[in-house]
């Protein structure tokens, strides 16, 4: 469904994640964990391109979402500046090594030293470009297959209920009112907020709108549903109604990717762990493996605390 | 001449000698100017404001940045007056276009205020949370579109007083429009001052009217804003 290969993620100089690489299969429930700070939610942003990874791939199914990273590809080095001098350099301080051989140190050394730049010239911008139109989905398609339910909910203010459910299927989906509107209620029902279809979302509780942040995205049918904290940010007597829902989906054999601190869920519903640290996966395993036998010492100390 | 002579001497001007026409015209000129001003205005302030924040990636929104600024300096730079005088002795002679004055005043007023409305819907857009417009994007929606339906309209309720007070400003500020020919409330009275020398009632007159129509626009702002206000309630 997803994989995210060897992806790094800095902002300025503070590097979030150094290196994450993840395969995400259908009708998995894979649940994140980790202390605060531990790049969980960055990881799972990136999944969906609300975070651009400095370096690394994501790919959704068959589509590579992120800019075609240029290492890959030799021709698109040659293109670049930095190419174009160090090659100069290196040929002026070797004069009897033949083209191949120097080109071909020359990109190593580059690839090794990450010597790139942001701007290369104009002839490694219209390369980088033609991968891209080639291979690369775009993004605004790939997020319709993928659900994210936040945090902070972010019910749309300025919208009724009905209204955010229906948005994004008539807009993009191109279904028409009728239509997006028996699916709303239809989905409205199964968490039992129908009387609620004209309130806005000012007008509910925490757990209430989590419920229709969930269906909001259900109402794209996508393959996979990202959480970020689902519960995090809700009264502690409004966990239990969110996390039903929650659980209800896993039941009905949707694929998720959850970040969570509550561990009885992970336990339950998770079918595979991933347990991360300053920026990387430190341990991945079932979560009867994880929870009774963790392996490293960093993910022993966390589960003493939380448990 | 005591007072009551004055008053005489005006509705004499005003309604036997038929300078009502011309008030009634002012009074037309002055709200439409200051109306479509502001429509222009806000047309073009919500593209200025959405050129200053999106993200500055590309040859494209760098250059549209860059025109931007320079404008909203060029007209937050300039007494509206200056503005008039330069388009219509200036720019419109030099584009060899011939327009009347109220329409040069409609376009001038527009393109002032969208220099204003422009910081004043930035500040709006910013003042909406940065999570609609991630939910939005995580629904496959585009920015724009995001923008449009979610953004702006959260925007326009933060800043309706700001943009109430813009509007206002707009109708005061059209009392200088007969620097270019353009019949307004101000050119109208005092076009009957100057038909018998007598300044003080029409003059009182017309700060009266100015300041109705300024009450009136007050209240509709308060009602629109209550309107708006609806999904907030609880």
């Amino acid at each position: 469904m997803i994989s995210v290969k060897n992806i790094y993620k800095n902002f300025g100089d503070l590097s979030v994640l150094k290196g994450v690489s993840c395969e995400i299969e259908k009708g998995e429930k894979v649940v994140i964990i980790g202390p605060s700070g531990s790049g969980k939610s960055t990881f799972l942003r990136c999944m969906n391109l609300l975070e651009n990874p400095t370096y690394g791939e994501v790919w959704v199914d068959e589509d590579l979402v992120t800019p075609v990273d240029p290492y890959l590809h030799f021709d698109i080095i040659e293109a670049s500046k930095t190419f174009k001098k160090l090659f100069a350099e290196y040929i002026a301080e070797n004069p009897d090594c033949d083209e191949e051989t120097a080109k071909f140190n020359v990109i190593m050394l580059i690839k090794e030293k990450d010597l790139l730049k942001k701007h290369e010239g104009s002839e490694y911008n219209k390369l980088m470009k033609k991968i891209y139109k080639q291979n690369v989905i775009d993004i605004n398609l790939a997020r319709q297959r993928i659900g994210m339910v936040f945090q902070q909910f972010n019910l749309f203010n300025n919208l009724t209920i009905l209204e955010n459910i229906t948005l994004a299927p008539m807009r993009l989906l191109k279904k028409s009112r009728e239509e997006a509107n028996e699916k709303a209620f239809q989905l409205l029902d199964r968490i039992g907020l129908r009387d609620k279809a004209d309130a806005y979302p000012q007008q509910l509780s925490g757990g209430q709108k989590q419920r229709v942040a969930i269906v909001r995205a259900l109402a794209m049918d996508p393959e996979i549903m990202l959480f970020d904290e689902p519960t995090s940010a809700l009264d502690p007597e409004m966990v239990g109604e969110v996390l039903d829902v929650m659980k209800e989906l896993a039941e009905s054999g949707m694929t998720m990717v959850v970040v969570t601190h509550e561990m009885g869920f992970a336990k339950e519903v998770g079918t595979r762990i991933l347990f991360m640290d300053d920026g990387k996966i430190l341990e991945e395993a079932p979560p009867t493996e994880f929870f009774s036998n963790p392996k490293t010492a960093r993910a022993q100390e966390f589960l003493s605390k939380v448990l | 001449m005591d007072f009551s002579t004055k008053i005489d001497s005006f509705l004499y001007a005003l309604i036997d000698k038929g300078a009502y026409t011309k008030v009634l015209l002012g009074f037309k000129n002055t709200l439409l100017i200051a109306v479509l001003g502001l429509i222009i205005g806000i047309v073009i302030g919500t593209l200025i404001a959405v050129i200053k924040v999106v993200p500055k990636n590309s040859f494209v929104s760098r250059g549209l940045d860059k025109i931007s600024t320079v404008y909203v300096a060029l007209f937050r730079g300039t007494p509206m007056v200056v503005q008039l005088l330069l388009g219509y002795f200036v720019l419109f002679p030099l584009l060899e276009i011939k327009v009347d004055s109220l329409t040069v005043c409609i376009i001038i007023f527009g393109l002032n205020s969208g220099a204003y409305v422009s910081e004043i819907m930035r500040s709006g857009i910013l003042s909406v949370d940065p999570g609609q417009m991630e939910a939005g994007r995580a629904l496959g929606l585009t920015y724009a579109s995001t923008m449009m339906k979610i953004i702006v309209p959260q925007a326009v309720k933060n800043i309706l007083p700001t943009l109430g007070n813009e509007f206002i400003t707009l109708v005061k500020e059209t009392s200088v429009v007969s620097f270019v020919g353009a019949v307004d409330l101000y050119n109208a009275f005092k076009y009957i001052g100057s038909a018998n020398y007598e300044y003080m009632v029409p003059y009182i007159c017309m700060a009266i009217i100015y300041m109705l129509v300024i009450l009136i626009i007050s209240a509709g702002i308060k009602l629109m804003e209550k309107r708006l206000r609806a999904s907030d309630k609880r």
